[in-house]
């Protein structure tokens, strides 16, 4: 059991996921644009269209504008979600030293490793009460449970259980895995020779979580985090406007 | 089958209308399959309909924000909820997840009951896009709606309203079954009104003059609902000295092809535009009060049209013309000759389609007194649509009701403005407008725009 999910799942995982997701853009860009149905005010150039769109990704901007109470989960959650991606490949890669290695003058190796614990357990906590709190809102909140559907609570279900299992090995210290086990394991997968997985039950379960959320994530909704930019492609493109003025009228513009 | 289960649903055309369209209308056995064929061929080619059945989070923020969910609170007028009734059976057919786990996923089967609700939910829509405008992603359930009309039309479904008005485009060239004859009295009959109410000044309508450098395309509506929007136009238009015509066998800013049947209507208004643009000799094409009407041409003929005119003629609206004269300093208006107190309905093609908030405001602030004009909120492209977009003007008793209901936030926006002018400068919306503003008793008058800057003009001789 541990060799598969140690050793084959992880492959099938990260196959999975990046085949399926090539595959579901490979399909959107299969359909066209057919006719230009930018949203007006248009942006004038693409660079002032790909600006607006940063601009939207960043801060979520339409939620905050019209569903404030969405906007507190979402971008909390998404936020905290994002740094701590960064976060895992960064604190793995170099044993939670990335703040010193990144202005050593300034951090020394023991407070890197103070600022990886806390921000790691903060955007954590931040994410499990986001998450917990989306999953309130689709439950209580009328319209939006009635536009869902099963999967849309098992995604948020899937996203919890990996949030507490991980804060879980964050806060007690007996449940802990360090950085290093978990390097060493890791880097046996990716130069293929294998090295056993880490010895924590926790440990398992939530790596193993992961693994069922790439597989399923092409397959999902989840993949509006690429539908983001295909939609938004579509939707926000300069238009020009034909120059104003009448020919052969007696009053003219002037030039 | 009609009024299935208690859906609210338009009064439905024969089916001689669809025959008369080219449409043969499809057996109700074989309905079903047929509608898949179809979603299948779009969504190889329309990648805006494809984003939209593919990546909705169903987070429910465009709910509270579609003017026909705040007015019915019926989940499948949420616009995540309208795309539903087809992305439900988009998922099972084209979708791994759907194939696998329709359960888990709501994946349905596609069958006749669902086709009757598409029938009530997308001709519900008015294709207002407020959706796509709040959507975090940017989906535009307009385009679902534009997709689920054209495959019941292609099946033989349509509401009366739609499709016969589209006949009626194809016979004559307009909407209201105008004949040039009819036309040119109306015609006589307005340039008399005009001499009365402006101390004898002397207005022509010039229809089908050969060339013409300017071709005008008025709403039908305007002969006889919005009259003083054509007289305002064509004040303007004389008063600047255009050398303009109207064109009798296009006389309509409308194109309820664009509403129903984007490919053999839409294209017919659009093929006569261009035709009569070359017979007329005209070197630009402007545009009347027509929201719907007027995206579809500043929108689509670019990338529809494939006449040779459609490469070279420049298209603008009115209120671009308008507005480039008013900047210009290049008219003389006299504001206190509409002094009530007025707000201003963006409709939604102008506002979140054509690029229209700010030409408005520069017009109303030049033909009101200052402080006369109030901004309802909100306002501009997050302005609420009127109710009667994509045409959904239906008469019968339930349509009728669900008008009203679907204009409830229209209404409120207006009553706290506390103005005695609604200028709501589109055809659809005067059409909505005119019974909203008697349903909800608010105290006001429904113009247009042009109406304001044809009444302030001051001509000298
Ligand atoms: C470009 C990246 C992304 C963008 C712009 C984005 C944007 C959004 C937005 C605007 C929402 C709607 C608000 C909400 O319901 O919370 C949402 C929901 C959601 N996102 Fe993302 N997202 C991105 C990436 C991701 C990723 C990588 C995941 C997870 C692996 C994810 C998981 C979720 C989940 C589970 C929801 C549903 C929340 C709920 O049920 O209320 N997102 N996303
Ligand atoms: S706002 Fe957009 S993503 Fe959210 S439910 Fe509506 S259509 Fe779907
Ligand atoms: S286009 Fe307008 S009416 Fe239709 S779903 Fe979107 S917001 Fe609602």
């Amino acid at each position: 059991m541990n060799v598969f999910i140690g050793q084959i799942l992880p492959y099938v995982a990260v196959t999975v996921f990046l085949g399926g997701v090539t595959w579901r853009i490979w399909r959107w860009m299969i359909p066209q644009i057919v006719h230009n149905i930018t949203l007006s005010p248009w942006p004038k150039s693409w660079s002032a269209a790909i600006v607006w769109i940063l601009w939207q990704l960043a801060t979520f901007w339409n939620l905050l504008k019209f569903d404030r109470p969405l906007w507190f989960g979402a971008w909390f959650m998404h936020i905290a979600l994002f740094l701590m991606l960064v976060g895992h490949v960064l604190a793995f890669y170099t044993l939670g030293l990335q703040f010193h290695i990144l202005v050593p003058g300034l951090i020394t190796p023991e407070l890197s490793l103070w600022l990886s614990f806390w921000f790691g357990t903060v955007l954590g906590l931040i994410f499990l009460l986001a998450l917990l709190y989306l999953l309130g809102r689709r439950l209580v909140n009328e319209p939006v449970r009635a536009i869902s559907s099963a999967s849309d609570y098992v995604h948020l279900l899937l996203l919890i259980g990996i949030a507490t299992l991980g804060n879980i090995m964050r806060i007690f210290p007996e449940y802990q895995v360090g950085y290093i086990p978990v390097r060493e394991y890791l880097a046996g997968l990716f130069l293929f020779q294998p090295h056993p997985m880490p010895d924590s039950l926790l440990f398992l379960a939530k790596y193993t979580l992961v693994m069922v959320l790439m597989i399923i994530f092409p397959f999902s909704k989840l993949m509006h985090s690429f539908g983001f930019f295909w939609e938004r492609w579509i939707i926000n493109r300069p238009f020009h406007e034909p120059a104003r003025g009448l020919p052969g009228a007696g009053v003219q513009l002037p030039k | 089958m009609s009024e299935a289960n208690g859906l609210r649903q338009p009064k439905r055309a024969t089916a001689d209308l669809f025959l008369k369209l080219g449409v043969v209308p499809v057996p109700d056995g074989e309905k079903a399959a047929a509608a898949i064929g179809h979603l299948d061929e779009f969504r190889t080619k329309v990648r805006s309909f494809v984003m939209a059945m593919e990546s909705c989070v169903k987070c429910g923020a465009c709910a509270e924000n579609c003017h026909t969910y705040l007015g019915t609170r019926d989940p499948n007028n949420i616009p995540a909820g309208r795309a539903d009734l087809i992305r439900k059976v988009y998922k099972r057919h084209f979708t791994v997840q759907g194939k696998l786990f329709p359960g888990l996923v709501g994946a349905q089967d596609l069958d006749l009951e669902t086709i009757e609700k598409w029938y009530s939910y997308y001709y519900q829509c008015s294709e207002c896009r407020r959706c796509a405008h709040v959507c975090p992603f940017g989906i535009d359930t307009a385009e679902v709606t534009m997709i689920g009309r054209q495959i019941l039309f292609w099946l033989g479904i349509g509401p009366q309203l739609h499709t016969a008005t589209s006949g009626a485009i194809l016979k004559t060239g307009n909407h209201m079954g105008l004949t040039q004859a009819g036309m040119v009295d109306t015609l006589d009959f307005l340039s008399e009104e005009i001499e009365e109410e402006y101390e004898g000044l002397k207005v022509t309508f010039p229809v089908d003059k050969p060339n013409s450098d300017v071709l005008y395309i008025p709403s039908s509506a305007d002969f006889m609902l919005n009259a003083n929007t054509l007289k305002g136009a064509a004040m303007f238009l004389q008063y600047v000295g255009a050398n303009w015509t109207m064109s009798s066998r296009i006389t309509e800013a409308g194109n309820f092809g664009y509403l129903m049947d984007q490919n053999r209507v839409m294209r017919e208004m659009v093929t006569r535009l261009m035709e009569e643009t070359t017979r007329l000799g005209c070197k630009k094409i402007v545009w009347g009060e027509c929201g719907h009407g007027w995206r579809a041409t500043k929108m689509y003929v670019p990338t529809m049209s494939d006449m040779p005119a459609s490469r070279k003629i420049p298209m603008t609206h009115i209120h671009d013309e308008v507005e480039a004269y008013v900047k210009a300093g290049l008219l003389e208006l006299d504001p206190k000759r509409n002094a009530r107190k007025i707000t201003l309905h963006d409709p939604c093609n102008y506002a979140r389609a054509c690029g229209h908030s700010d030409n408005m405001r520069v017009i109303m602030n030049a033909v009101v007194p200052k402080g006369a004009f109030t901004e309802m909120r909100p306002n501009r492209e997050a302005n609420f649509c009127c109710g009667g977009g994509s045409g959904i003007l239906f008469d019968d008793k339930k349509m009728y009701e669900y008008r009203i209901l679907a204009s409830n936030k229209k209404a409120e926006q207006v009553r706290a403005t506390n103005a005695e002018v609604l200028c709501a400068p589109c055809s659809i919306c005067k059409a909505q407008l005119y019974p909203m503003v008697k349903e909800h008793k608010l105290p006001v008058e429904v113009v247009g725009l042009v109406d304001l800057v044809g009444n302030a003009l001051v001509f000298r001789d």
